[in-house]
């Protein structure tokens, strides 16, 4: 893990959050999909408290996170930060998502805010010249990921709530890909993961291990697990979240 | 050098006067970037229980105003286990291991000491004195530890009843007393859950601060150490001129792993001039 001074260096409003791009090249190389990054919001002691992102675009010497809308201090600290800021920032907190070897088919299930941050795991397997297809549900058409964020090549499935689409209907999508991948990874509130681990099982009779990584949405305190907030009843015990995730095997997650 | 149990046989000195609170480095195996053993005078394991504890399930954490709340409910595996993965470490380590034994089980306190004493390479114990702690009580389980171990004890007092239980605690056979475990709270987290447990970061310095003075004024001539929202070189040296031969910090090593090393330097800087000797002239002459 890295402490590092990062450049605010742009910021766009994209659907209901807003997007702020991170200049620190030394973090940017180190971080991994689906790892976590520690975020000062402000200024002196308060808040006191580091926010947790999960970026959702890595590049050489950059990364982006996504800021959301709502009342924490924190987050309206960063929202208003002017480009040239300097922000104070400790990452890669975690263990983030690997694309097996050997797989051919990636299946990328993202749902509501959480699925932004499998962008940057959907970019590393297509530029791997994996098969790529990402299916995303949403309560509204402002809050799903838009397609030109994509690399070209990937198979873009998107389902929201005000645009007709049923619970049948998104099942009936997740079956039909499932069968297709040879691996899968997830970002999703908790409550789904148990969902889809029926649509696994419903497909492959199992939930054979290595098959689906979910992410959990867990928030850090210091990220090296010695504050032990961010525990989780997984992989058969009560784990902290920063030493064996955030990303997990689904069968660990589910059961 | 900082002598913190100078009326113990083996003694209990300090190269440097930071010491890692409670859990700031975990077992001192959890290391935040930049922050490394010889910045520290001693590291505080967390708080260990004779049998393992599975702790608190989530949620554990929730932000207050200038601080936060964190509860584990003593989470670890147990005081063999504990020994079994990290004893060999803390013997290589360079610096002194303090092992803090859990507020939750002060019965335990006499077997943990003993155990502790002849199968670690722990240099000292920080009791963590309960919340709500008669003196009777305390008197007995300090005395328990006392009796199973020669390790120097700390024992760590919660600032809303310092004063009350200070003398009893020296009395009862503590080297050094560390002021102290900041007042229970409740905070709120962002899903509208509660998390009580005592209030951590900033918003506890002006507790410590106030027990430290308080106790420091009884004149009971053991050392004193701070602990509790310490996160600023003006926080370091306020302790100091209160008394504190020794400060503790925590949070600060877990949210700004720089700002310790930064701490370290403003004291070189002291070294140099009076602030440190405030305070260690202040214990000499028993004030």
């Amino acid at each position: 893990m890295l402490q590092t001074t990062a450049t605010l260096i742009a910021r766009a409003t994209l659907g209901p959050a807003q997007e702020i791009v991170l200049h620190a090249p030394e973090l940017a190389r180190a971080l991994a999909p689906g790892q976590a990054v520690l975020v000062k919001c402000g200024w002196g002691l308060d808040p006191y408290l580091r926010r947790t992102f999960y970026p959702v675009a890595i590049d050489d010497e950059t990364w982006t996170v996504r800021v959301p809308p709502g009342g924490d201090w924190g987050h309206a600290w960063l929202r208003a930060a002017p480009v040239g800021t300097q922000i104070d920032c400790l990452g890669p907190v975690g263990v983030g998502y690997l694309v097996p070897p050997g797989v051919r088919n990636v299946l990328c299930v993202g749902v509501g805010e959480e699925a932004w941050s499998l962008l940057p795991v959907v970019a590393l397997a297509e530029a791997r010249g994996l098969s790529v297809a990402l299916a995303m549900e949403a309560r509204t058409a402002r809050e799903l990921i838009p397609p030109a964020r994509l690399p070209a090549a990937v198979e873009y499935h998107a389902i929201t709530a005000d645009g007709g689409s049923t619970a049948g209907q998104w099942a009936d999508l997740l079956a039909g890909l499932l069968g297709w991948a040879d691996a899968a990874v997830t970002a999703a509130p908790l409550a789904f993961y148990s969902q889809l681990a029926a649509a696994v099982r419903g497909v492959r009779y199992d939930i054979s291990r290595g098959f689906a990584q979910a992410l959990y949405p867990a928030t850090f305190l210091c990220g090296t697990g010695a504050c032990q907030s961010c525990v989780a009843d997984v992989a058969g015990g009560r784990r902290r979240v920063c030493l064996r995730g955030p990303v997990f095997d689904l069968a660990d997650v589910v059961t | 050098m900082i002598e913190l149990a100078p009326h113990n046989k083996l003694g209990l000195a300090l190269a440097s006067p930071l010491i890692a609170g409670s859990g700031a480095v975990g077992y001192a195996d959890a290391w935040p970037p930049g922050v490394t053993p010889d910045l520290f005078g001693a590291i505080i394991t967390p708080p260990i229980t004779w049998r393992p504890r599975r702790g608190l399930a989530a949620a554990r954490l929730a932000e207050a105003p200038g601080g936060f709340v964190l509860t584990t409910g003593d989470h670890n595996p147990g005081y063999r286990r504990v020994l079994q993965d990290h004893d060999g470490a803390w013997r290589r380590l360079g610096v002194p291991v303090i092992v803090a034994l859990a507020a939750s089980t002060p019965e335990d306190w006499g077997r943990l000491a003993a155990s502790l004493d002849e199968e670690s390479g722990a240099a000292g114990l920080e009791l963590q004195l309960p919340q709500i702690a008669h003196r009777n009580d305390a008197a007995a389980w300090i005395g328990a530890a006392r009796r199973s171990s020669t390790l120097p004890l700390l024992v760590k007092l919660p600032t809303s009843r310092a004063v009350a239980l200070a003398s009893t605690c020296a009395s009862a056979g503590a080297d050094a007393l560390v002021i102290g475990t900041a007042p229970m709270a409740a905070g709120l987290t962002p899903d509208g859950g509660l998390v009580e447990g005592p209030v951590a970061g900033p918003v506890a310095f002006p507790f410590t601060l106030y027990a430290l003075r308080a106790v420091g004024a009884l004149n009971l001539g053991v050392p004193l150490v701070a602990a509790g929202g310490i996160t600023r070189p003006e926080d370091a040296r306020a302790c100091f001129a209160a008394g504190a031969v020794a400060v503790q910090v925590r949070s600060l090593a877990w949210l700004d792993p720089g700002a310790v090393r930064q701490l370290t330097r403003e004291w070189d800087a002291d070294e140099r001039g009076t602030t440190r000797r405030v305070g260690l002239s202040a214990l000499n002459s028993g004030r």
